[in-house]
């Protein structure tokens, strides 16, 4: 009875009694055990709420005026207003940089999804030498930190007239996490049986026939993973368009709150409320997609 | 027939591999190439061999930066994996807040490195939330000018860093945790074996594959850290807060020394891929030994 819960399943099965050595003093062993379980308990929570803390705090302080954070920081609000919200929004040019942010990270994640399926399907059908070869080509760049090859991809947009150009910011992602959605596609086609393929092929089913008709349907979880993780990371990317798109009409949020907001001589009820407005579409999309997150965020880690 | 179905399918990788080989190895080879000319960027660079590196084995700078790194990436790594393991084994052990517990760990890592810093510069300042939070306390001898310290600044970029990722830590554990077998566990509890050897003997070698991906995936991503120095510190006070990619931003965009920048990155790439093989490898060598 002591230790019922340490199975994930527990709370829904039947709990049989097991045998102790020592009954008297079973009772009070037990009662010790639950007494330091709650505490732990208690203290968890405690853990978690620290992690939370600093959001309560950002979004009770952008909610109050800047005489008010000032005469006591951790004071609770007594008046609440959305006018730090509507200058952090002309600040940042959040309507602009936002559209901006969502075109580029909707065009780099439909890039890397279509590249790196169609390219994987070969890779995890084939099994000659270059095929291995390719695919380990790949692998290789997902330990390239994208600082290695700043510079030299600058003189190549810049050659290649590609610097305020989106086109040439979902082309840097699109390298940037080919090698993510190869492994991911790669190592989910090879989980799946080759039957159905090889009886496509006998009805004279051609192979761009078969990968639209009989992979792709398939491909769906392990895209909408691949899409969680890669929206993540462009829409939270600095350097890439701090780098290639200087137009200020073309910026991203978060190289107009980086370029525009000094933390350190800014009042935190114009930081905050621009930080927010920053986190703001991941925290609904992920509301709604939260089971999809927590799944990219962490299934796709251990399967490596 | 089977010979024209591999041509079409090894076509389908036609696309990826251009865009692939253009904007990924081809500025790849180009960076290692200008490592090793003292091109500014322009047209014109000719070939110098190794004086970039040796110019940057003699830079003060470049040394204390990668040290930084070096250092960044112990504190980021033993601290976020030690955080999540410790949240990881408390929540599997708690099914009824198991759920909601992981999954609010995991809202600070939606958040943008440039937000976190944003938030957390204000945490830090002399006047902020943490001082004032101290002073709360009647804690006021433990105030500190977080930032602005040498000796403390580094490790408040690391803190604001482990508080994005351990809940990312603690869901690769806890996924960990579920794929341990009932029946072993169920054992051990019948056999009496309390929590630290319970933990200590069947759980912790049996996570051993979360703890080669959160170690790995940690070290990789603490070695490329840039905008948390960035923005928080921008490098300062003094430098102490210079990390490799800051050092690389300052010298390819800022300063003049474009080719000396680049091998700078060229350093970064062999640091991260070093440090990172080497400790995948050590790693899955223990898995099997388990």
């Amino acid at each position: 009875m002591t230790s019922h819960t340490l199975s994930p399943e527990a709370d829904t099965r039947p709990t049989t009694p097991r045998p102790s050595s020592d009954p008297a003093a079973a009772p009070t062993r037990s009662t010790l055990r639950r007494a330091t379980k709650s505490l732990g308990t208690v203290l968890l929570c405690l853990g978690v709420l620290v992690f939370v803390l600093p959001f309560v705090f950002t979004v009770l302080t952008s909610l109050r005026t800047a005489a008010d954070v000032a005469r006591s920081p951790l004071g609770i609000p007594h008046t609440f207003t959305l006018k730090n919200f509507s200058d952090a929004f002309s600040q940042i040019h959040y309507g602009r940089s936002a559209l901006n942010t969502l075109l580029i990270t909707g065009l780099s994640c439909l890039s890397i999804t279509v590249l790196g399926s169609l390219a994987s399907y070969p890779l995890a059908r084939i099994t000659q030498g270059w095929s291995t070869w390719v695919y380990r080509l790949f692998i290789v760049g997902t330990s390239v930190p994208v600082f290695v090859v700043v510079a030299p991809l600058y003189l190549l947009m810049r050659d290649l007239n590609l610097l305020d150009n989106y086109a040439g910011v979902v082309f840097v992602y699109t390298a940037m996490f080919l090698p993510v959605a190869v492994f991911f596609y790669t190592s989910f086609i090879r989980s799946i049986p080759t039957d159905l393929e090889e009886a496509a092929a006998l009805d004279g089913c051609g192979a761009l026939r078969t990968f639209f008709t009989i992979i792709l349907p398939l491909l769906r979880p392990i895209t909408s993973t691949l899409l969680t993780f890669v929206s993540l990371q462009v829409w939270n990317d600095l350097i890439v368009p701090l780098v290639f798109l200087q137009d200020p009409d073309k910026r991203t949020v978060m190289v107009n709150a980086y370029s525009f907001i000094d933390p350190h001589t800014v009042q935190p009820t114009t930081l905050f409320p621009a930080a927010l407005l920053g986190v703001l579409p991941l925290f609904l999309i992920f509301v709604f997609l939260q089971r999809h997150v927590v799944a990219g965020m962490s299934a796709g880690a251990v399967k490596s | 027939m089977i010979h024209r179905r591999r041509a079409t399918m090894a076509a389908f990788l036609l696309p990826a591999i251009t865009v692939y080989a253009v904007f990924m190895l081809y500025p790849l080879g180009r960076g290692i190439y200008l490592s090793m000319t003292d091109s500014l960027g322009g047209p014109i660079a000719h070939f110098v061999g190794t004086e970039q590196y040796r110019a940057m084995a003699d830079d003060p700078d470049v040394t204390a930066a990668l040290w930084h790194t070096i250092l960044y990436a112990a504190v980021v790594v033993i601290a976020q994996n030690g955080l999540g393991l410790l949240f990881a084994s408390m929540l599997f052990r708690r099914p009824k807040v198991r759920k909601a517990l992981s999954v609010t760990l995991l809202t600070p890592t939606l958040v943008s490195p440039v937000m976190a810093a944003f938030i957390w510069s204000y945490l830090f300042a002399p006047d902020g939330g943490i001082n004032a939070l101290l002073g709360l306390l009647g804690l006021d001898s433990l105030e500190h000018v977080w930032l602005g310290d040498t000796s403390t600044a580094l490790y408040a970029v690391a803190a604001v860093n482990i508080w994005m990722f351990a809940g990312y830590s603690c869901a690769i554990f806890l996924a960990g945790y579920m794929s341990l077998p009932t029946e072993l566990l169920d054992a051990a509890a019948v056999d009496g074996a309390n929590g630290w050897r319970r933990f200590r003997s069947i759980e912790w070698p049996m996570l051993a594959p979360a703890l080669t991906v959160n170690v790995t995936l940690s070290l990789i991503g603490s070695l490329k850290v840039f905008e948390f120095p960035l923005v928080l510190t921008n490098g300062g006070p003094a430098g102490s807060t210079e990390t490799l990619t800051t050092l690389v931003y300052r010298n390819v965009f800022g300063g003049g020394k474009f080719a000396l920048g680049i091998a700078i990155s060229v350093l970064l790439l062999v640091t991260v891929v070093v440090l990172s093989s080497a400790t995948s490898s050590l790693l899955r060598l223990r898995e099997r030994r388990i």
